[in-house]
């Protein structure tokens, strides 16, 4: 029995829907029919696989529409519980976005909190100042709104739905926060996002089905997907998309405010799309599984665009809460939920299932290649290695008396301990080198400080600045990452290269 | 096991109070963690079940206060199971169940002298309580205006 040339068309399935005979699976169901019963029975069976995912996602926001007050005010600018809106278009049009900061409460509560405020039908303070025109002559207003009092409620997130993302680690001395949220030094845990095999784009790569016009499951209502989204990148598998739904229709439950501490606030969203299993191909494209989905091990203490990378991993490994980093054992978590990802396809899958949401054809197909372009920059901005110099050194048993001399000879404040293979043990200033001598010391131990902060050679020099700044000490050993000293970096190289 | 925690004042921090007791009831103690200083402080250890009224007792009987805490509050609504506080967890108090539902063993949290889950969670989910009754003071300090 084969289904060789067969096919099924997105009417044949609206018709099935709506009779009440359509046969959907989530992903996850469809995964175990494909493994236990093959791809041939898996198209024969299935007419369409749900799918989600449930992430952060930054560039997500809404447009609203709130109605002219009288006298009429042309608004220039705007606030929501705090959160500042921006006002892109006509008197009253205001875009709130995900990641904008109430002032007052600055990474706790922002615009992804203010959408999920309107959403679950909380009243929310509006105030707004303007020039004042001749035809719209007010020049502030102070007011308050549900999502009923107010006209459009549209949700509209330019990139959304990432294929995958990258699994993050810090491997610096301290804790960063970043927005793949807190990471402990010395890799002691990763974080990584995106459901994997349940993914939409994963589960569509060739973007057969999925295209401009596709209807979705959005927040916990509709939304149709109105293009690519920014930083599409599908070739690498990185797609996204640009999506947008009626956020009346949505529910709190599937649209989550967030906050990441010292990185800022975000929305959670739910979204999932529907894929038509319209012939064998595409049931075999949604059998892929989260062994089969790789992603890079990425190291966010080096705040760079190109940051350095540990390997790849698998959202299998991934999800089973541990991985290995250069042979050590490192506990993993996710930011995005899996748990709610499931819930969103399983929604989905009801919604196709009772009849109340049918499929659409694409009216336009994504782009399958696009170059995601860094930013073109006029300036340079200077980098550690291009004003660190050689440090003087000296071992461990070597006398104070002699390093002394050094000091003089060379005319330096920083004396970098190092072993035989040139890794850093410590360092000692000509401060400490005089007071041990005053003391009577002679062993370089008793004063050696071994506590040392440093600085990586691709580092911006701002933050190896603030570094200094933060720990008021006036120079940093450069090392490289098995700890070999490359050089030092002191105050005075960044003054005279940064003026301050 | 069973954890709880023990308060020293300004005058029982100079004595060796806790070795006493542990060694005197050969109770095998794990210390969670120790927060001490000249002005007093604070143990949490873990206890196994059948000795924890001896020890409960022997160190009131020294006028030491033993209470046994709860240190974590999650809000089961607000949580959604993202799991960005799972991987943070030092003593693996937090773990995801099959049904990837994140879940809480408040038994083993050692609350507010680690805290390290709380804020990384990005829906403030999660509370540490101040064992001490930081509530209390807080409010005698409160006045109307
Ligand atoms: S406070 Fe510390 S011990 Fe308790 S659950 Fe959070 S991370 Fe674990
Ligand atoms: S970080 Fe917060 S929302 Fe996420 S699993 Fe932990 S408690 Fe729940």
């Amino acid at each position: 029995m084969s289904n060789q040339g067969r096919t099924r068309t997105i009417e044949e399935i609206n018709q099935k829907i709506r009779s009440g005979d359509v046969q959907v699976l989530t992903a996850e169901e469809m995964k175990k029919l494909v493994e236990s019963s093959g791809v041939e029975v898996a198209f024969k069976e299935v007419d369409v696989v749900t799918t989600g995912t449930f992430g952060a996602m930054c560039s997500s926001g809404a447009i609203i529409n709130i109605g002219h007050s009288d006298p009429p005010i042309k608004i220039d600018q705007a606030w929501i519980n705090g959160v500042e809106v921006c006002h892109p278009g006509a008197a009253v049009d205001l875009f709130i976005g995900a990641t904008n900061m109430c002032k007052k409460q600055p990474y706790e509560y922002g615009g992804g909190h203010v959408i999920h405020d309107l959403v679950a039908g909380k009243e929310v303070e509006f105030r707004a100042m303007a020039n004042g025109t001749d035809c719209y002559p007010r020049t502030s207003i102070k007011t308050t709104f549900t999502k009923d009092d107010i006209n459009q409620f549209q949700l509209l997130n330019f990139r959304n739905c990432y294929q995958r993302y990258n699994c993050a680690v810090n491997s610096s001395d301290e804790i960063i926060y970043t927005y793949m949220n807190k990471l402990l030094p010395h890799l002691r845990n990763a974080t990584f996002s995106g459901a994997g095999e349940l993914n939409p784009l994963m589960n569509d790569p060739d973007y057969e089905t999925i295209g401009i016009g596709t209807r979705i499951f959005l927040g916990g209502g509709p939304g149709y997907i109105i293009g690519e989204g920014t930083q599409h990148s599908p070739q690498n598998l990185d797609g996204t998309l640009m999506v947008k739904g009626d956020a009346k229709k949505m529910s709190p439950e599937f649209l989550r405010g967030a906050s990441f501490t010292k990185y800022g606030t975000s929305l959670y969203v739910g979204l999932g799309i529907p894929i038509p299993i319209l012939n064998e191909g595409l049931a075999k494209k949604t059998a892929i599984r989260d062994r089969d989905i790789f992603t890079n091990i990425v190291d966010y203490s080096v705040p760079r665009r190109d940051r350095p990378k540990f390997g790849k991993v698998s959202y299998e490994e991934l999800k089973s809460g541990l991985i290995t980093i250069k042979g050590k054992k490192v506990r993993v978590s996710s930011l995005s939920s899996i748990k709610m990802a499931k819930k969103v396809s399983q929604t989905l899958k009801s919604w196709i299932a009772e009849g109340l949401f049918t499929l659409t054809s694409p009216v336009e197909r994504l782009p399958t290649t696009a170059t995601f372009k860094p930013m073109r920059q006029t300036e340079e901005i200077p980098f550690v290695v291009s004003v660190m110099h050689p440090a003087v050194t000296c071992t461990e048993d070597e006398e104070i008396r002699a390093i002394a001399e050094r000091i003089v000879t060379k005319s330096v404040n920083h004396i970098v301990v190092i072993d035989e293979v040139g890794k850093l043990l410590g360092i000692v200033t000509s401060w400490d080198i005089t007071r041990a001598m005053a003391e009577g010391k002679t062993a370089l131990s008793d004063i050696e400080s071994h506590n040392v902060i440093t600085a990586k050679p691709d580092e911006p020099l701002e933050i190896a600045s603030k570094r200094m700044a933060q720990h008021n000490i006036s120079a940093l050993p450069v090392i490289d990452i098995e700890k070999k000293v490359l050089g030092i970096v002191t105050s005075e190289d960044v003054s005279r290269l940064l003026g301050r | 096991m069973k954890r709880i925690l023990i308060r020293f004042n300004e005058k029982q921090v100079s004595e060796p109070i806790a070795t006493e007791v542990l060694i005197e009831h050969k109770v095998p103690a794990a210390i969670l963690s120790a927060h001490i200083n000249s002005k007093g402080g604070e143990i949490i250890a873990e206890i196994p079940d059948e000795s924890l009224d001896k020890i409960v007792e022997a160190f009131r009987k020294r006028g030491v206060l033993v209470t046994v805490p709860k240190l974590i509050d999650v809000d089961s609504e607000k949580c959604f199971s993202c799991g960005a506080c799972v991987a943070l967890c030092p003593v693996e108090a937090i773990s995801i169940d099959n049904d990837y539902t994140v879940q809480f063993d408040k038994e083993k949290c050692v609350g507010s002298t680690c805290s390290i889950c709380v804020d990384a969670c990005p829906v403030r989910a999660i509370k540490s309580i101040k064992p001490n009754g930081g509530n209390h003071a807080l409010n005698s300090k409160v006045k109307k205006i």
